[in-house]
């Protein structure tokens, strides 16, 4: 573990970095869920049960929700109770912090190989596209645009939950700012 | 710095030209394959492809042990089962996939189950499933359009559940394409012009969806000629070698641009068309390319400007101004498909098939959105996206 050696800092703060990110949006997808018509719609089509997973190869962290029905997400943290159905899989942590410090958009990182799905790729597609408007609730516009193909035009949500959402992420943008060397 | 990252693979041999069939019994040699099986359909026998390849073989000692010729247009998990035990009771120790798409498919799942040991092609669905090589596998293409020769792709229908299989691995590409002009001389004119327009679109999804890359473009840009040079010519004079192999070698090339950039929107329309009205795929590329390029237009401006050059020559791209050149990209393959409509009536919108039902349409809009290519679209599709796509191509 040379690397681990000379560059301490940077490792062990992009790791938590994309913990606390998976939370935000675990905890978020569940909150959209339950308001977002659209993001409603995508879900519902999803089986009962359906377990999702969002992880960094070979065992970094992750983040698991749950289709309860009805559209519904629920987050399981990084514990699945029975294995997963889809899991999109990040090659490596780099690629990982890339996507969720909104540098390189969702759909780009497909389109790079920076990570591989497990499963059955129309569901990859509709929990890209649920993904992709998680996104643009909870960042400001100008972020979002960058991490999204298109904004959308009818974003309505309660003001409470979207500033929420941001506090979640000033909170993790704060951090890595914080430890960033 | 740019974000810019791309992968690019393709280990294929490609055999291709004048007597490239010939090549075959040393190349099998090479890797030490003496009882080959050949997996094809009843059509490419009847049209009778299969006696040059025999012919090639068994001149220079190598004989083929048998031949399965009853591969179906839609490839069953039944059949890749059947197949195996045939290859396994003869003997056999590589594949020769003399076909299109379907026989192709058929051939790399056969692969998987004489390598990999079973009976249960169904255990090695999915990605990145298989861990070693397999068995010497050879591909004759019949077709000029699928590109399968270079993909490490395959499709196989499980008929007692009602799905489509697929698999993706790098071990199903093939050692070996073998690109011989005699094996598409005698192709019909309405598949020659569909299979031609399926590779076009290959080379121009490739062009201008997400995953684009140098590699992938220069490949991509070289199909785009080849099709816009030949695919006329070889219409009006079916037997022009020169011209068959051109558009031969354009599939194969549009296939290797395709299967390291993949593919979007007119493909999402397409495999949802396909499974709905069961139209040919290469008929539905037909259709919507013109139409998705429009709907992307502004996205892709400047690398869809840029195949302008490749679809109408340096004169034109040089007349035409920088800002006109995305439009005149879709002018160009407009009047292709008007000329294609002349020569062998392919179908220019959904109506002129005949096949397809208006009420149709919201349903094709929704399987087109969990289709997997529509995630490397340019531009982000929702389904009242989609419909309206499918309404412009309707008439
Ligand atoms: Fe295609």
């Amino acid at each position: 573990m040379l690397a681990k050696r000379i560059q301490p800092m940077i490792f062990h703060a992009r790791r938590l970095y994309v913990e606390l990110m998976f939370q935000v949006m675990g905890r978020a997808l569940q909150a959209v869920s339950e308001v977002d018509s659209e993001v409603k719609e995508e879900a519902q089509v999803l089986p009962e049960g359906f377990l999702f997973e969002m992880m960094v190869m070979p065992n970094g962290p992750s983040m698991i929700v749950e289709h309860t029905g009805l559209g519904r997400f629920r987050y399981h943290g990084d514990n699945a109770p029975r294995p997963v159905d889809l899991s999109i899989q990040f090659k490596h942590i780099a690629h990982a912090f890339l996507v969720l410090s909104f540098q390189e958009k969702t759909s780009v990182a497909f389109a790079n190989d920076r990570m591989l799905v497990d499963g059955d790729v129309s569901y990859a597609v509709r929990m890209t596209r649920v993904l992709n408007r998680l996104e643009s609730f909870i960042l400001p516009k100008l972020v979002a645009e960058r991490a999204v193909k298109e904004y959308p035009q009818n974003l309505h949500l309660p003001e409470k939950l979207v500033s929420a959402a941001r506090i979640y992420l000033k909170v993790a943008t704060n951090f890595v700012e914080t430890v960033r060397p | 710095m740019t974000n810019k990252y791309y992968e690019f693979f393709c280990p294929v041999k490609v055999i291709a030209g004048k007597a490239a069939l010939e090549h075959m019994p040393y190349e099998l040699a090479g890797l030490a394959a003496k009882r080959p099986m050949i997996i094809t359909d009843k059509g490419v026998r009847a049209a009778g492809l299969l006696e040059p390849v025999i012919a090639a073989c068994e001149e220079s000692g190598l004989e083929i042990v048998t031949i399965y010729d009853d591969v179906p247009p839609d490839s069953s998990t039944s059949v890749v089962r059947d197949i195996a035990g045939v290859y396994r009771s003869e003997k056999c120790d590589s594949i020769i996939a003399i076909g299109g798409g379907s026989a192709i498919d058929t051939g790399k799942a056969v692969n998987i189950l004489v390598s990999e040991g079973g009976d249960d092609i169904a255990k090695y669905s999915g990605a990145g499933i298989l861990k070693h090589p397999l068995k010497p596998f050879f591909v004759v293409p019949t077709t000029a359009g699928t590109g399968s020769e270079v993909t490490a792709v395959a499709v196989i229908t499980d008929e007692a559940k009602g799905v489509k299989l697929p698999f993706t691995s790098s071990f199903l590409l093939p050692n070996a394409a073998v690109i011989d002009p005699r094996m598409t001389l005698t192709l019909p004119p309405h598949i020659t012009a569909a299979t031609a327009m399926d590779a076009l679109t290959h080379a121009t999804e490739a062009f201008t969806c997400m995953a684009k890359n140098p590699l992938s473009d220069a490949y991509a840009t070289a199909a785009v000629k080849k099709v816009s040079q030949s695919l006329l010519a070889v219409m009006d004079n079916p037997k022009d070698t020169d011209g068959r192999l051109e558009l031969a070698q354009a599939s194969t090339m549009a296939g290797i641009a395709f299967s390291n950039s993949m593919v979007g929107l007119v493909h999402s329309l397409g495999h949802a068309t396909g499974a709905v009205c069961h139209l040919p795929h290469g008929l539905c590329m037909s259709l919507y390319l013109p139409y998705v390029l429009e709907f992307n237009l502004e996205s892709i401006r400047e690398p869809l400007g840029e195949l302008l050059l490749y679809l109408e020559g340096p004169e034109v791209y040089a007349t035409t101004p920088a800002s006109r050149r995305a439009e005149a990209s879709i002018s160009a393959i407009r009047k292709l498909r008007d000329q294609l409509y002349k020569r062998c009536q392919l179908p220019r919108t959904l109506k002129e098939t005949g096949k397809v039902e208006e009420s149709q349409l919201d349903h094709i809009a929704e399987v087109a959105l969990d289709d997997g290519s529509i995630m490397f679209n340019p531009r982000e599709v929702s389904l009242e996206d989609a419909r309206a796509v499918l309404r412009r191509a309707w008439s």
